[in-house]
């Protein structure tokens, strides 16, 4: 043979081939060692010593290591939480160390038809803690914080009146009564000033908004939005309601469970189904079906309950149409016609009241309190503006102002309001148009009640 | 000397009846055996039997062609493992990239292995178009096979383009989205091919399976059958590029003036220099074992570098795909980031001008660099003009490259990366 011997190369070869064996070795022992195998191991050691027969004994020894997960067609998600918790659903796990914690109230959730990042956020599909948390770079959903776990509510149930949810009704309450309306809109209804918030909850952390309402300039500097001064306990109702508004479009079963039966979403049915068209309440309404004030005394709710899936069952020859309700919603409305002998439930009904106090209603509903204060009496600063830098109160509208102009300004809005000093930036909240949000009747009431607010006594003025 | 153990298993099994039946010659010990395995093998026969020792030398060569052919091999064997698992859905493609890193076994492995082979792919046919210009290898009579070899490069950019886009991931989706947009800058066809890659305006399930039917079949197919034709025309221009030595007293050699006293194989018969005829016995040496064991080390280096990345780095995966919140900026690819930044200053300029004539003076350029000296040395002194445009031209594209990779933040205005600005959070 010719030329230089390959001898040498032996020992390249060996070498080489070694290190790519020990390559390898490193990446399947990278891939093999998980974890999870370990919390599987822990759970498995545990049942061991938990077993009282063989048989026991026996199924605990052959319980595979291997990844468990909930598969969520429907909303489009693997859950392979219980990889790591696998005791979820064994109450003899509560109180245990986690990942191997039982996780109570589950009756009405089932985890194989709700999973679990429904509510608890993180990355379903990761199998490891620090990526299943969601806590890492690139994935927009982290484990909401469960002091913030009512919020996931929202995303399927009516965040009002949720007797389940009581810290998000509160939230959702607090929004509507301080005026958030006035300039975001949500789910369509509220001005144009700050931006919309359907989304909010999926776009923001809870830091993030909870610092936005005491300082908003801190998180978005050139806000306009005025400081909130909300208790603790406050704030983390009003932020767990902004959490609950994730935009999430749940498909078909989860988006039917909207209505949590309560004495008020039976109102909000009763007003909405036009209930009165035939029956009355406080001699309002209509006189085919009886009147209905005290309905809660002469029926049961069983017989209520039974009427409403078919009148016909418990009162044949009656002209009532079967509407088609839902358990929930019939239900909802057996609760609010139970309660009717309660004055002020009765009179919450806006057909039953008079202009001003609807007014009132579409006041606190657009959220004009927002900008001019409870009641209208001011007090929201607006930097820059002439009006002594405050958005001007309404207590004196009845005087400056008639009807007809009044309801004007509120449907054509104020885009330009006069500064102060024109050197510095324009004031930062103005009056929007409503008028494509308000109906004319609203505007109306709400007129009717702006000019109930000048204090009596002073018709004379000056 | 006692013959190591891996060599004494070969011997053992080459001798056997399956072995023999299999390879035909054993482990080759005689000169007439060396050049039979060559000969008789059907993976083996592209290569001569007996080669230059020039060609031997890795500090000529630096096996950069090699290298990019073993990428290409590593990329088939990973690609086709990803496609057990991959579907080309913009419902499931990123959630299957997840799978793939939390409950498939080596999932993760093996799209590193993929994604970092792939990058390193681009790098090499890149630098092995720049050994053969520095050493001006691509002169008669080997001009076409510098032109397939453009065709290659080009083929491999289209690979790793097409790639791209499939993890859907808001990194693949919006390099995409930029990368093609440059495309639709061309005058008159510009918006034509972007609409015909896309499948339409923007990049959605159509574009997904147009790059998947891309990136899986049509090219590495065309890429596949050019390289089968580069090497062998590697061969049948007399093997690599080497200097004309004053030993290298090559004629052509008219069929009919052959030696009768000796019997050609048609493998013989190239055109031009080729090892078996004409050349000086003492500057060749048997293609096995000198060259195959070269490259069976190569091969096992490659091996080891894209293991030991894919081993402790990850590929990147950002957020699935969301087509209303681009990121600030929106890059493409990093090979692209060059034309990016031309893009930036004029995307007439940066879009069309400047790549269609790179593109056509590489094409040409063997066809207009026609002197002859200078081949088979690097930089050599004949050469200067041309290595200095050459050179030139790679140093712009270097730096728009780096300018555009690491210098270029929000809005594509200039930042310096080690005191780069907060992210800017999405707006309200």
């Amino acid at each position: 043979m010719n030329g230089p011997s390959v001898g040498k190369f032996y020992g390249w070869f060996t070498a080489l081939g070694l290190l790519v064996g020990l390559l390898v070795a490193v990446g399947y022992y990278r891939d093999e060692y998980r974890p999870w195998k370990d919390y599987q191991r822990r759970f498995i050691r545990e049942e061991i010593r938990r077993a009282t027969t063989p048989d026991q004994r026996l199924l605990a020894r052959n319980t595979p290591v291997q990844i468990r997960q909930i598969l969520l067609p429907e909303l489009n998600r693997v859950d392979r939480c219980t990889t790591c918790h696998l005791a979820v659903e064994d109450p003899s796990y509560g109180g245990f160390p986690q990942p191997l914690a039982y996780h109570p109230l589950h009756d009405q959730h089932p985890f194989e038809k709700f999973g679990c990042t429904i509510c608890h956020r993180g990355q379903g599909r990761a199998t490891s803690a620090d990526d299943a948390h969601g806590h890492v770079p690139h994935w927009d959903e982290p484990m909401l914080p469960l002091k913030y776990i009512q919020a996931s509510c929202g995303q399927c149930h009516e965040a009002a009146d949720n007797p389940a949810a009581p810290e998000l009704a509160r939230g959702s309450q607090l929004f509507e009564t301080v005026g958030c309306r006035g300039c975001h809109k949500l789910d369509g209804v509220g001005g144009n000033i700050g931006p919309e918030l359907d989304r909010v909850g999926a776009r923001r952390s809870p830091d993030w908004l909870r610092q936005h309402f005491l300082t908003p300039a801190a998180v978005t500097p050139d806000s306009g939005m005025p400081p909130q001064k909300f208790s603790d306990t406050d704030i983390d109702a009003i932020v767990l309601f902004m959490l609950s508004q994730t935009g999430a479009n749940l498909p078909g079963f989860y988006a039917s469970m909207k209505v949590i039966p309560s004495a008020s979403q039976g109102r909000h049915l009763f007003q909405q189904k036009g209930c009165l068209g035939c029956h009355s309440i406080g001699g309002q309404g209509g006189k085919v079906g009886p009147a209905l004030d005290d309905v809660g005394l002469r029926r049961t709710p069983e017989w209520m309950m039974q009427h409403f899936r078919d009148p016909q069952t418990v009162s044949p020859g009656s002209v009532m149409p079967r509407f088609g309700f839902t358990e929930a919603e019939a239900r909802a409305l057996t609760d609010f016609l139970l309660h009717l002998r309660d004055q002020k439930v009765a009179l919450s009904i806006p057909a039953l009241m008079g202009p001003v106090d609807r007014g009132r209603d579409i006041f606190a509903k657009y959220g004009c309190a927002g900008c001019h204060g409870p009641e209208g009496k001011g007090g929201v600063p607006n930097p820059n503006a002439k009006t002594a830098e405050q958005v001007p109160a309404l207590t004196y509208v009845a005087d400056g102002y008639t009807k007809a102009e009044l309801k004007g300004l509120i449907i054509k809005g104020q885009r330009e309001i006069v500064p102060l000093d024109p050197h510095r930036p324009a004031p930062p909240l103005y009056m929007p148009a409503w008028g494509s949000t308000i109906r004319d009747a609203e505007a109306d009431d709400l007129v009717a009640y702006l000019f109930s607010l000048k204090p009596k006594g002073e018709d004379l003025g000056f | 000397m006692k013959n190591p153990l891996p060599k004494r298993i070969w011997l053992w099994f080459a001798q056997t009846r399956v072995g023999r039946s299999v390879f035909r010659v054993g482990l080759p010990q005689s000169n007439l055996e060396r050049s039979q395995a060559m000969v008789s093998s059907f993976l083996l026969h592209v290569q001569p039997a007996k080669v230059s020792r020039h060609a031997l030398r890795a500090s000529y060569t630096l096996g950069l062609g090699l290298i990019s052919l073993y990428l290409f091999l590593i990329l088939t064997v990973t690609g086709v493992l990803l496609m057990f698992y991959y579907v080309p859905s913009t419902e499931q493609a990123y959630d299957r990239m997840k799978d793939l890193q939390y409950v498939v076994s080596a999932g993760l492995v093996v799209r590193n292995m993929h994604r970092w082979a792939a990058h390193l792919m681009v790098l090499s046919v890149l630098l092995h178009m720049c050994r053969v210009f520095y050493t001006g290898a691509y002169k008669q009579p080997r001009e076409f096979n510098w032109v397939l070899g453009v065709g290659l490069f080009l083929t491999t950019l289209g690979l790793s383009f097409t790639g791209y886009l499939l993890p859907w991931d808001q990194l693949a989706f919006w390099a995409i989205t930029v990368g093609t947009s440059i495309a639709g800058y061309a005058p008159l066809i510009g918006p034509k091919v972007k609409y015909l890659l896309l499948g339409g305006n923007v990049v959605g399930q159509e574009a997904l399976t147009r790059f998947y039917a891309l990136h899986v079949i049509v090219l590495p197919a065309i890429a596949g059958l050019m390289v089968a034709v580069h090497l062998w025309r590697v061969r049948k221009d007399g093997g690599l590029s080497r200097p004309d030595g004053p030993e290298d007293s090559v004629q052509s050699i008219a069929l009919g003036q052959l030696p009768t006293n000796k019997s050609y194989g048609l493998m013989e018969l190239a055109r031009g220099t080729t090892p078996q005829v004409g050349l000086d016995p003492d500057d060749e040496v048997f293609t096995w074992p000198h060259l195959i064991f070269r490259e069976l080390l190569l091969f096992l280096l490659v091996v080891a570098v894209v293991l030991f990345l894919a081993v402790f780095w990850n590929a990147p995966l950002e957020e699935i795909a969301n087509v209303v919140h681009p990121p600030n900026p929106a890059k493409a690819p990093w090979y692209f980031l060059g034309l990016q930044e031309l893009v930036s200053y004029s995307a007439f300029w940066g879009g069309v001008v400047v790549p269609a004539l790179l593109v056509t003076a590489l094409v040409l350029l063997p066809y207009m660099d026609r002197r002859v000296q200078g081949v088979g040395r690097w930089f050599a002194r004949e050469r200067t003009v041309a290595n200095t445009i050459f050179s030139v031209c790679l140093a712009v594209a270097i730096v728009l490259t780096i300018v555009g990779t690491a210098f270029r933040g929000p809005n594509w205005s200039w930042v310096v990366p080690w005191r780069a600005p907060p992210a800017i959070t999405e707006g309200p």
